[in-house]
C-alpha cells in the first residue's frame, strides 16, 4: 500500500511540475497552451545537448553538475516560452478564444517535428542517470535519487507559490488574471507580465523535462503528447488557474493512476484516470480548489 | 499540385500493366509454340521487396541472398534441367507500389514469388498472385492477416506470433520457471503474442501465468505496473511489446528490486534496449527472435559465400529470402514442373526439408510447424544467441 502510495507521489510530482506552467497561463490569458507539454520535451533535449557537450563525469559529481543543468536548461525552456508567446499568442490576443487554441495546437505540432527533423525519430538516452540503490522506507521502495527530484520540484513549486502570493510580481500576474485592462490603466506593463508568466511556467516544465530524462533515461520528440495531457487533467482536477489546486491535481492524479493500474489493472488505468477528469469536468468544473469564476462582461 | 499528374501517370502506368497481363493471358492459351518456348527456358522467381522508401535499407539484404542461392543452384545444374532467374520488383513497402510492382511480375510470367517483407505492402499482393495461379513462398511479412483468409497458394516461412508463443513457453519451462508474468503494451501485435503465451503455459504442471498486465505505451514511468506485477511475485517477466518500453520496464523491474528472469518479444530486439536499461539493467535479458546471419548456428560457410560475393555482410531477413528461393527450387522439383496448382500440393507435402530456421513443415494455414524463433541473451551490449530450440 505505502509502494503504491509512493508510486503515485513520484508520478505526480513530475504532473504537478507541467500542470503549474499550464495553470498559471491559463489563469493569465485564459489560453489552454496546448504547446506546454513539449516545452517539457524540449526542456528535456536541452538538458540532453548539455550534458552531450559537457562530456563524460565521474558519478559522484553527477547529482550537483544535474542540478547546473537543470538551472541552464529552465533559463532556455523559459525563454522558448516567452519566444512562443510572442510569435504565436501576442498577436491573437484579441482574436477569438479558437483561434488561440488552434495556434496552441499548431505551435505543439511546430515543436514536436521541428525536433524531430533536428533530433531524428529515434529514442535518445541520456548519459547521465540517476540509477541509485533502493532503500525501504515503511514498506515501500523507494532510491535516494527519488528524494532529490521530489525535493527539487517541492522547492520548486513552493519558490513558485511565494513569487505569486508574496512579490509586486505576483500581485501584478493575479490583477492581470483578474481584468487585464483595468490592471494597464493602473499602470502595470501587461505585456510584460505575461512574458515574465510564460517564462516561469515553461522554465518549471523544463525542468519536469530534465529531471525525466535524467532519472527515467530515455528521451524522444513525442514525449510530451502524453504528460501535457496528463498534466491538463491534473490542472483540471486541482482547479485551473489556482496554483495549490494545481499541484494537488497533479499528485491525485498520480495517486488515481497507481491505485487504479491496482484495482482495476493496466489496460484500464487511462480510462479511470480520464474517467475521474469526465466527472469533475460535470459535477465540479471548477475543480477541487478553483473558485467559481463570475461572467465578465 | 504536381502530384496529381504523378499519380495519374501511376494509375495509368498501373492500368498499362493490367492490360498487357489481361492480354497476354488472353492470348497466351492459344499460342502454343510460346509455352513450348517456356517450357525449356528458365523458371522464373519473382521478388518484391523494398527498394526504395522508409525500409529501402532491407531490400538488397534479400535480393542478394536469394540470387546467391539461384547461383548455388544454377551451377549444381538448375531444377528439372532449366536454370533460375531471379526477378526483383520494388514494393516501397507501400500497398499501391507493391500493387504495380505484383502486376509488372505477374505480366513477366514468374513461376512463384518468393517475396514480402512488409505486411502491410505484401498483404494486397496476394489476389494478385492468387489469380495468376502463382504460388507464393513470403520470406519474411509475418502478419497473422496474411494466413487469416487461408488463400491456399500463400505460404509464411518466418516466424508468426504464434511460433513465438510457442518459443517462449519452451524457454521458460525449460528454465524451470514456477510463475510468469506476461507484460504487453495492449496493440494487436504485442497483446497476440502475450496471450497466446499464456494458453500455451495454462496447461497443468509446469509454469504458472499469474498475471498478463498491459502497460501504456510511450511513458516513462512503469512504476505502478511493475507494483502489480511483483506483487505477485513471479519469477519469469516476458514483455512483448517494442524496446522503449522494454528498456524502461527492465530498469524498472531491476531498480524494483525483482531478482527473477526478463524475457523480450523480437519487438525488443535493438541496441537502444541496453542503453535505455543501461548495461547493468539489460544483461542477461532473454529475448525470442527469427534468425539472423548473426545468431545462426553452423552457418559460417554460407555467410563467408555471402561476403565474398557481394563483398559486404548478410543482414536481417537475407537466411530466410536465401532458404525461400531453396525451396522454391524443391518444391518445383517434387511437382515435377511449374504448375501452380502441383508446386501448392509439393509444398503442403514437404516434411523436414533443411532450413536456417530447422526442418520444414507447414501447418494446415501454411506456417511453420515449428521453429522460426531462436532465445538470445543480452551480452554486454549485444544480443548474441543462447538457445536454439531446434
Amino acid at each position: 500500500m505505502t509502494q503504491l502510495v509512493w508510486n503515485g507521489l513520484f508520478v505526480g510530482s513530475f504532473y504537478a511540475l507541467v500542470a503549474l506552467g499550464y495553470s498559471m497561463v491559463y489563469g493569465i490569458i485564459k489560453l489552454l497552451n496546448f504547446a506546454h507539454g513539449d516545452l517539457y520535451m524540449l526542456g528535456a533535449f536541452v538538458g540532453f545537448a548539455i550534458l552531450g557537450a559537457v562530456g563524460g563525469v565521474s558519478p559522484s559529481m553527477a547529482l550537483p553538475l544535474l542540478l547546473v543543468v537543470l538551472l541552464a536548461t529552465m533559463v532556455v525552456t523559459g525563454l522558448a516560452g516567452v519566444a512562443l508567446e510572442r510569435i504565436a499568442y501576442r498577436p491573437l490576443r484579441r482574436a477569438p478564444r479558437l483561434s488561440l487554441l488552434i495556434t496552441a495546437v499548431g505551435a505543439s505540432f511546430a515543436l514536436e517535428y521541428g525536433m524531430r527533423a533536428v533530433a531524428g525519430a529515434d529514442p535518445q538516452v541520456y548519459p547521465v542517470r540517476l540509477g541509485g540503490t533502493a532503500m525501504e522506507v515503511l514498506g515501500a521502495r523507494l532510491t535516494l535519487q527519488q528524494l532529490v527530484l521530489m525535493g527539487v520540484a517541492v522547492v520548486l513549486m513552493i519558490a513558485l507559490n511565494l513569487l505569486v502570493t508574496r512579490t509586486r510580481e505576483g500581485r501584478a500576474m493575479r490583477a492581470i488574471a483578474l481584468d487585464p485592462r483595468t490592471s494597464a490603466l493602473m499602470g502595470i506593463n501587461v505585456n510584460s507580465v505575461i512574458s515574465r508568466t510564460f517564462f516561469v511556467g515553461s522554465a518549471l516544465a523544463g525542468a519536469a523535462g530534465v529531471m525525466a530524462g535524467a532519472y527515467y533515461g530515455k528521451i524522444d520528440f513525442m514525449m510530451g503528447f502524453l504528460i501535457g495531457l496528463k498534466a491538463f487533467t491534473a490542472a483540471v482536477i486541482g482547479g485551473i488557474g489556482n496554483i495549490p489546486g494545481t499541484m494537488l491535481g497533479g499528485l491525485l492524479l498520480g495517486l488515481l493512476e497507481s491505485f487504479g493500474t491496482y484495482w482495476l489493472g493496466g489496460e484500464w488505468r487511462d480510462v479511470f484516470a480520464f474517467g475521474v477528469l469526465i466527472l469533475f469536468l460535470t459535477v465540479r468544473p471548477t475543480g477541487l480548489l478553483g473558485e467559481r469564476v463570475t461572467e465578465r462582461v | 499540385m504536381r502530384a496529381i499528374p504523378l499519380k495519374s501517370l501511376a494509375s495509368l502506368a498501373v492500368l498499362g500493366l493490367l492490360a498487357t497481363g489481361c492480354g497476354q493471358g488472353l492470348l497466351g492459351g492459344g499460342d502454343s509454340g510460346d509455352q513450348a518456348a517456356k517450357k525449356d527456358g528458365p523458371i522464373l522467381l519473382g521478388m518484391l521487396i523494398p527498394q526504395s522508401g522508409s525500409e529501402a535499407a532491407i531490400g538488397p539484404y534479400m535480393s542478394n541472398a536469394a540470387q546467391l542461392a539461384v547461383d548455388e543452384i544454377n551451377a549444381k545444374g538448375g531444377v528439372l534441367g532449366r536454370q533460375l532467374e531471379l526477378k526483383t520488383a520494388d514494393d516501397a513497402c507501400d500497398a499501391q507500389s507493391a500493387a504495380a510492382g505484383a502486376n509488372k511480375l505477374v505480366t513477366e510470367e514468374v513461376d512463384l514469388s518468393v517475396g514480402g517483407y512488409c505486411s502491410g505492402a505484401t498483404l494486397p499482393t496476394l489476389p494478385i498472385f492468387g489469380k495468376a495461379n502463382i504460388p507464393m513462398i513470403i520470406p519474411a511479412a509475418n502478419s497473422q492477416e496474411l494466413v487469416d483468409q487461408k488463400l491456399k497458394h500463400v505460404f509464411l516461412i518466418n516466424g508468426t506470433g504464434s511460433q513465438q508463443a510457442m518459443a517462449a513457453e519452451k524457454w521458460i519451462t525449460k528454465q524451470g520457471a514456477k510463475s510468469v508474468a506476461l507484460m504487453h503494451d495492449n496493440t494487436s501485435y504485442s497483446k497476440d503474442i502475450a496471450v497466446r503465451t499464456q494458453t500455451l503455459l495454462e496447461v497443468p504442471g509446469g509454469a504458472e501465468p499469474v498475471i498478463t498486465e498491459a502497460v501504456t505505451p510511450k511513458e516513462s514511468d512503469y512504476s505502478a505496473n511493475i507494483t502489480n506485477v511483483l506483487d505477485k511475485k513471479p519469477d519469469f517477466v516476458y514483455w512483448t511489446g517494442y524496446f522503449q518500453e522494454g528498456g524502461l520496464i527492465a530498469r524498472q523491474l531491476r531498480q524494483a528490486g525483482y531478482k527473477g528472469s526478463i524475457m523480450v518479444g523480437d519487438g525488443s530486439v535493438s541496441p537502444k534496449l541496453m542503453e535505455i536499461a543501461g548495461a547493468e539493467a539489460a544483461e542477461g535479458v532473454y529475448a525470442t527472435m527469427t534468425q539472423t546471419p548473426d545468431t545462426l548456428e553452423g552457418a559460417e560457410g554460407w555467410i563467408a559465400a555471402y561476403k565474398k560475393k557481394y563483398n559486404a555482410d548478410p543482414g536481417p531477413y537475407s537466411n530466410q529470402a536465401y532458404d525461400a528461393v531453396r525451396l522454391a527450387a524443391e518444391a518445383v522439383t517434387k511437382a515435377g514442373g511449374t504448375d501452380g496448382a502441383k508446386v501448392i500440393a509439393a509444398l503442403e507435402a514437404i516434411d523436414g526439408f533443411p532450413m536456417f530456421s530447422g526442418p520444414l513443415k507447414f501447418t494446415p494455414e501454411h506456417t511453420l510447424a515449428s521453429g522460426g524463433f531462436q532465445i538470445l541473451v543480452v551480452k554486454g551490449d549485444k544480443f548474441a544467441l543462447q538457445d536454439a530450440l531446434k
